[in-house]
């Protein structure tokens, strides 16, 4: 059963890319073999009042609830976060918080992300955070050449150890991951797979940590299943990272 | 010498990778430049994902490496090719020093059986420098094979500023209408769809390799629909599942995948002289 950590929907202005409705999308990934994903709004990123994605997101999941849960997209800098994150919680039945500061110009140390955080943890809901929407090489001069290190994405799951705080779309190293001993550097951090090497980690790791994800329509899913496939596993830590971390993670199982 | 070995029949042949150089491998001659454990990993995923061959390089970054440097590094290469005949050696060389490159040609090539020849950023591609190799390439009928974007971040452009992009290749395809010309990783991070807007122009002696981390959706079969199907090649630049997962699921049919995972690389090499 593979569940789809990273997904969305919503237009993305920069490049023409397919498959960017939730009946569409879906059918990408059922085709592929995906069984359930969490998706999020692209508009949020770009939508001043970044909540009415929220609210679109969820009158275009409507019809699809047996296979996408929401993800909601807020910004700590703007009005009335915190109400809008209690609705997205106990109205819209999100299941995860996306944080992109480089879309909306904070720092992820700021008090108000800490606040936003912690309110997360205790509604339940894991925050999602791009290292990137798309590679900062080939970005429009219209978009942000921003990108959220592990440092920023660790210093906040110190902050707020009571968090679970998934990094997405990094290639973050081993080495930046954990301590000499092994052990993870950071208190409820997880990794969406898609350009994680998972052979990197050591197995109990992986098979605690990472949650498999795609980051379609963006990009192809091919390459992140292969990841999974071809990485020196257990088949019960394949299953884990294949769908059980990120069922787990999103209070789905 | 010409290796009979491997890629005459493989399927799928990676045009696009590296082995490292061992620690302290720095020194030409030294008989163990390289670094073992990497090629063998190196070997034993490629074994998973069905690549049959790699084409190897170990390039220089700096501005101006010095002719032992080049040796030392390009001994790393040899040493794989020793290792295993699915490692199929690309000459690195420095085109700042013309005598020193057609040297390390003849060496690598002629006499140690390499497959082609790699550039990286000391010169643009189409730099009138790269002429003596070029042509020397074109003699041998060997590929040139070279590091390759269109970076549109700060950072990138501060770092390469002689970074070649299709507008160069275009212009060296020109110059050197004789040389197989290999544009290095249209996913390498740059801006490809700019690079082949460009090369919707190019001649035939252009060819375009599809390695690099950018998996974006429609890589694949933008640059086929650009080039045409018999001018990209499968390659991973050391990202292998990105690699081989963006070809499997490009909207191609099985034979036009063929050509790219192998077919077409293997038409290249058919064509050697030297």
């Amino acid at each position: 059963m593979m569940f789809d950590i990273n997904t969305a929907v919503g237009h993305w202005p920069f490049r023409r890319i397919p498959n960017q409705t939730p009946a569409e999308l879906r059918a990408l990934l059922e085709g592929a073999g995906i069984d359930g994903a969490a998706v999020a709004n692209t508009n949020g990123l770009f939508y001043k009042n970044c909540h009415d994605a929220n609210l679109e997101l969820a009158e275009w999941l409507a019809p699809h609830a047996d296979f996408f849960v929401g993800v909601a997209t807020l910004n700590p800098l703007y009005a009335a976060w915190e109400r809008d994150l209690r609705t997205c919680s106990e109205e819209l039945g999100f299941r995860a918080l996306r944080l992109v500061p480089q879309y909306h110009d904070y720092a992820l140390g700021c008090g108000e992300s800490i606040a936003i955080a912690r309110l997360a943890a205790q509604v339940d809901l894991p925050l999602l955070i791009p290292h990137r929407v798309v590679d900062v090489r080939q970005h429009h001069w219209l978009d942000t050449e921003r990108v959220i290190g592990v440092d920023e994405i660790g210093a906040l799951c110190r902050a707020v150890p009571e968090a679970r705080v998934i990094a997405c779309e990094g290639g973050f190293s081993a080495g930046a991951l954990l301590d000499r001993d092994g052990s993870p550097r950071y208190p409820g951090l997880y990794l969406e797979s898609s350009r994680v090497a998972i052979d990197a980690f050591p197995e109990e790791f992986a098979a605690e940590r990472i949650a498999f994800g795609t980051g379609a329509p963006f990009k192809q899913i091919r390459p992140a299943q292969l990841k999974v496939e071809v990485a020196d596993l257990g088949a019960e830590s394949r299953e884990r990272i294949c769908g059980k971390n990120g069922r787990e993670l999103l209070g789905l199982a | 010498m010409e290796r009979e070995a491997a890629w005459r029949e493989a399927k799928r042949i990676d045009v696009h990778n590296h082995v490292r150089r061992a620690r302290g491998g720095q020194t030409a001659g030294s008989g163990e430049a390289l670094d073992v454990d990497h090629a063998e990993r190196l070997l034993a995923k490629g074994e998973k994902l069905g690549i049959d061959c790699f084409c190897v390089s170990v390039p220089l970054t700096g501005d101006a490496p010095t002719p032992d440097q080049v040796r030392a590094a390009n001994d790393a290469v040899l040493e794989a090719m020793r290792m295993s005949d699915r490692f199929l050696g690309f000459c690195f060389v420095n085109p700042g020093d013309a005598a020193a490159a057609l040297e390390e040609m003849e060496r690598c090539i002629v006499e140690g059986g390499m497959a082609g020849v790699k550039l990286y950023h000391q010169y643009v591609v189409c730099d009138p420098a790269q002429r003596p190799v070029m042509e020397r390439a074109a003699e041998l009928g060997v590929p040139v094979l070279m590091h390759a974007g269109k970076v549109t971040d700060t950072e990138s452009q501060r770092r390469q500023p002689r970074l070649s992009h299709a507008g160069h290749f275009l212009k060296a395809a020109e110059m050197f209408p004789e040389t197989p010309l290999i544009q290095g990783h249209i996913g390498g991070g740059g801006d490809w769809e700019w690079n082949l807007r460009v090369l919707e122009e190019a001649p035939a002696n252009v060819y375009i390799d599809t390695s690099g981390s950018v998996i974006d959706t429609g890589i694949v079969d933008r640059t086929v629909a650009t080039l045409g199907v018999d001018r990209v090649l499968f390659a991973t630049d050391g990202i292998l599942e990105e690699g081989v997962g963006k070809l499997l699921e490009a909207n191609l049919d099985e034979a036009d995948r063929a050509r790219v995972f192998g077919g077409n690389v293997r038409e290249i090499f058919a064509r050697r002289r030297g």
